[in-house]
């Protein structure tokens, strides 16, 4: 039982940083490559709030996400108004720089070693609440005006700006979302585990995240959501495999992302109006399955 | 002492110029970061280790046989994450998605054969430095900044002046426009993914010669790619470039701030590159075609 | 066509969930003639070479103690629990090994990372996880008071890097000192201070410290000032690819002094380098002429055409005292962690193991002192860890 809800657990928190991947990636089509050090001031910020200012836990994280989302506006101000693939640029160097930076100060985050001493807070219902209500905004978001824009910008950037969508706007407001969603999760994490070190904030670990967004069907946030329980409940299914294990994992991935493109759920959303239509199977796909195309450049 | 860092510097830029172009050349065909690179340099290490140490081949057999196991498995890392997202026309986002699961199942793989070890190559060369002076400059970096050179020459010229080279130049300017006017366009992607492949053979043994085996020496690839963009994504000239300014960069800030610093202010950089010119130093053909 | 695709998907999901379901219950059919242990490694990942070599020595110790019988007529499984050099992994798989597949003991990683981030975790429950964190904080609290299940068979690197610092300025005659360390890496940051304080308080002068990230490659800017500032010896506290550098690059920039390295200049660290090996010194967990260990060495070479380092060795160690502590009290958890907590005089490979219940680090475990003479390993002093 111990172990099952370390798995929910830590796949929960998995899941909010995916939800956070899946706005900027699944929404906009920018994607991030130093998503983790998001996480990783999340997790530094809170954790350093609580056990040397002493500040009361909430508020820690609504601090250490405050100041992610500053970083987040910096790093995003010069690369919103360019193609949208700089953004994992800029991003990826900052992953590095920043931990680059949580080594270099020892004193403060206790370097590679680590940075013990944090109490242990988050809880399996806190974690579950969370997700539940994050889940929600994003999937509010997704249906409103703001969404709507998102997919324009996705779909096409140059005729979404004749349209007269602001797109760098746009962009920014969606990049500080999902950095905010990210902090959140790297705030849980380090109450969670009580420990953290630079190494776990790697690129390698943002790399994941799109890639769970991918495999679920980058336009769909179920998918996005389905794929995190799988991808991250999966490695733990195949440790009878033991060496093999990575190997088989990389390879489920890349048949799916070779034969399904479009990945698990394309599109498709759980809605109730949905999952009636699962049942009653008519020949009208429009609300279920649109057939278009993966999204194209 | 100055001059012994711009050595030191140009020695670390040819090891990342070797690393970057590989990188860019599937950049400027397919449009995508191919980050499977490091795996493949991996690979191909591992290849030139067995034949050097294992069979006792010399160095250029080792060189030339590695740089063929390196295009094969281009080839076949093609066949595998990239064939048919190619034939989809998807997004590029897919590309590199693919390649990172590419990158994670070849490194597994390695890991599963020799993980327990680390793997020296036996040594070529008797003196291993050359001493004019003052400045010390080591033999196999100045091995490696000639065949470097030498082969990004060869690459050059193939790109272009064969007939060859100017099918993967179209290729990457229109893909469509290239196949409609006869060029068999998956056929040039897999040329140059052999090459590309072959690339990452040579900068294997070269890595391999110069440092230690073990199955993650690959995650240096994210230095060719800093390189490249620097450089300018996709351009050839500019990933060398890229990656000299980068070695020359990051020797000149270890000396000055240390290590600590180094990669926040390479990083800063590179943000300054994507600020005042996003297409790096000479990247042109980038721009985004709608 | 649409609708195939979607009942293959709906039936590859079922079938998903159905793994990660049974999984999780565990492997229950568990027969009563067996002793499970884990061994919590990074068996892939970054350093998945010191992993392994400890999973492949604590099988050997296991595998000799089922050959010779077993513990009470039952023989000894263990379960290896990958955790890919990563902290949240680590976390899973140690609650599965206790929870689910109720291990009795674990045998524990040698990255200080990894036992640092299961140890506040461990408290809950009393499966005593053996392991070779070398970082005194992976086995006491902030508070000065030990985690109780967390043991560590080797000396701590307040020790070794003492013993290293000692052996330099008073066997060696060195007086000035450069120290290069690997900043992003847990193992070397924690040798750092233990050395240069020792150093500092026999008088000697640490003329320049730099430090690396776990990439770099090229050294030779780095070791620059402390070579023209012509330092008596080099320390370098870093893993096996990077002091193999280090060396090269230190001695292809005219470098005649001593370097001092860690653990992992241990053989075949002399084969992987050649001649620039000579005028290394390093510290050893044993004494490699020890014909025990010759035998063993030969043998993994043999079998598993394997070069086996001190990593294996310690393992080894691990898995015999578990054995041991079996054979003693039984396979009560609990009772096997008291006994190891007040375990004296275990006769390992790596000298006489006493458990000192304050600190949970060995008392008076020796450490050798080690040279290489061209590519031969030349023992020189033995010394106890205080």
């Amino acid at each position: 039982m111990a172990y099952m809800l370390t798995i929910l657990t830590t796949t929960l928190i998995t899941m909010i940083s995916v939800v956070g991947v899946y706005l900027l990636t699944g929404m906009t089509g920018m994607f991030s490559l130093g998503q983790a050090a998001f996480m990783a001031i999340g997790a530094y910020a809170s954790g350093l709030l609580v056990t040397k200012v002493g500040m009361a836990f909430p508020l820690a994280c609504i601090v250490a996400v405050a100041l992610s989302v500053g970083v987040g506006w910096l790093i995003g101000m010069p690369t919103v108004r360019l193609r949208r693939d700089y953004i994992s640029l800029a991003t990826l160097g900052f992953g590095e720089a920043v931990a680059a930076l949580l080594n270099k100060a020892t004193k403060l985050t206790g370097g590679a070693s680590g940075f013990v001493g944090i109490p242990a807070i988050t809880t399996f219902p806190m974690v579950l609440i969370s997700t539940i209500v994050i889940i929600a905004m994003v999937a509010m978001f997704k249906n409103s005006k703001f969404g709507r824009q998102c997919s324009a910008i996705r779909c096409d950037e140059l005729a979404a700006k004749a349209m007269g969508i602001n797109v760098p706007w746009i962009k920014m407001v969606v990049f500080l979302f999902s950095v905010a969603v990210t902090a959140y999760s790297g705030c849980l994490y380090a109450f969670y585990t009580t420990y953290v070190d630079p190494s776990l904030f790697g690129w390698k670990k943002s790399a994941d995240w799109v890639i769970m967004v991918f495999f679920g069907g980058s336009g769909s946030l179920t998918g996005s959501i389905l794929a995190t329980i799988i991808l991250t409940g999966l490695p733990e299914a195949l440790r009878f495999l033991s060496d093999y294990r990575s190997i088989f994992y990389a390879a489920l991935v890349l048949l799916i992302l070779n034969f399904k493109p479009s990945g698990l759920l394309n599109t498709w959303e759980l809605t109730p109006r949905n999952i009636k239509s699962l049942f009653h199977r008519t020949d009208d796909v429009t609300g279920s399955m649109p057939t278009k195309k993966p999204m194209k450049n | 002492m100055s001059l012994q860092i711009i050595i030191n510097g140009l020695a670390l830029g040819s090891v990342y110029a070797l690393i970057a172009t590989g990188f860019a050349l599937i950049f400027n065909v397919l449009k995508f970061s191919n980050f499977a690179h490091g795996a493949m340099m991996t690979c191909g290490a591992f290849v030139g280790y067995f034949l050097a140490a294992g069979k006792g081949f010399g160095l250029f057999p080792t060189i030339l046989i590695s740089m063929i196991a390196g295009g094969v498995i281009g080839i076949g890392g093609e066949f595998i994450a990239f064939k048919r997202i190619i034939a989809n026309h998807s997004s590029h986002i897919y590309f590199f998605v693919s390649s990172i699961t590419l990158g994670t199942l070849l490194e597994g793989i390695v890991t599963l054969k020799v993980g327990a070890n680390f793997y020296n190559y036996p040594r070529f060369f008797k003196v291993a430095t050359i001493n004019i002076g003052n400045i010390i400059i080591s033999k196999s970096d100045a091995m490696m900044f000639c065949f470097s050179t030498m082969a990004l020459l060869l690459l050059w010229y193939i790109i272009r002046y064969t007939k060859q080279g100017r099918a993967i130049r179209s290729v990457s300017f229109d893909r469509d426009t290239a196949s409609l006017m006869g060029i068999n366009v998956e056929s040039v992607i897999l040329i140059t993914f052999f090459v590309s492949g072959a690339l990452a053979g040579l900068a294997g043994v070269f890595l391999g010669i110069n440092y230690t085996l073990y199955p993650t020496l690959g995650s240096l690839v994210v230095k060719g790619f800093i390189a490249s963009v620097i450089g300018g994504l996709g351009s050839l000239p500019g990933a060398i470039i890229g990656a000299v300014f980068l070695g020359l960069l990051e020797t000149l800030l270890i000396h000055t701030v240390g290590s600590g610093y180094a990669p926040a202010l390479t990083f800063s950089v590179m943000l300054i590159f994507l600020l005042v010119r996003p297409q790096g130093i000479s990247g042109s053909n980038i721009q985004e075609k709608a | 066509m649409k609708i195939i695709v979607k009942k293959c998907v709906t039936v590859f999901f079922c079938a998903l969930v159905a793994t990660l379901g049974l999984s999780a219950q565990g492997n229950a059919e568990k027969s009563d003639s067996e002793i499970v242990i884990g061994c919590i490694q990074d068996t892939t990942g970054p350093t998945s070479t010191m992993g392994k070599m400890v999973e492949e020595g604590a099988l050997y110790a296991i595998d000799e103690v089922n050959a010779a019988g077993g513990i009470n007529g039952k023989t000894i499984k263990m379960i290896t629990y990958d955790t890919k050099g990563d902290v949240n992994e680590a976390i899973n798989a140690y609650t599965r090994a206790v929870s689910t597949d109720k291990v009795k003991a674990i045998i524990g990683p040698p990255i200080a990372n990894i036992a640092l981030a299961i140890a506040p975790i461990s408290e809950k429950y009393s499966v005593p996880i053996i392991g070779l964190g070398v970082d005194p904080k992976c086995q006491q609290k902030t508070d000065g008071t030990t985690y109780k299940n967390m043991f560590c068979l080797q000396p701590s690197t307040i020790s070794q890097g003492t013993i290293m610092a000692d052996y330099a300025i008073k066997e060696r005659g060195c007086k000035t000192f450069g120290i290069i360390y690997n900043e992003s890496n847990a193992y070397s940051v924690s040798l750092v201070d233990p050395f240069l304080n020792a150093a500092e308080k026999a008088g000697a002068t640490i003329v320049d410290k730099v430090s690396y990230n776990a990439n770099d490659k090229d050294f030779k800017t780095l070791l620059n000032d402390m070579i023209s500032a012509k330092v008596d010896a080099i320390y370098s506290p870093g893993y096996t690819q990077e002091i193999i550098l280090i060396t090269q690059q230190a001695r292809a920039l005219g470098y005649k002094g001593d370097l001092i390295f860690g653990l992992d200049a241990c053989p075949p660290f002399n084969t992987l380098l050649g001649e620039d090996a000579d005028g290394i010194y390093f510290i050893n967990n044993y004494d490699a002429s020890d014909p025990k260990l010759v035998s063993i060495i030969n043998d993994m070479k043999q079998k598993k055409n394997l070069d086996i380092t001190n990593k294996f060795f310690l393992g080894y160690d691990i898995g015999k005292v578990i054995a041991q502590s079996f054979t003693e009290v039984g396979t009560d958890s609990k009772a096997v962690r008291d006994y190891i907590e007040h375990l004296t005089n275990f006769k390992g490979m790596t000298g006489d193991i006493t458990i000192d219940p304050a600190t949970h680090f060995p008392t008076g475990l020796k450490m050798v002192m080690y040279t290489y003479k061209g590519t031969t390993p030349v023992m020189l002093e033995h010394y106890s860890a205080d």
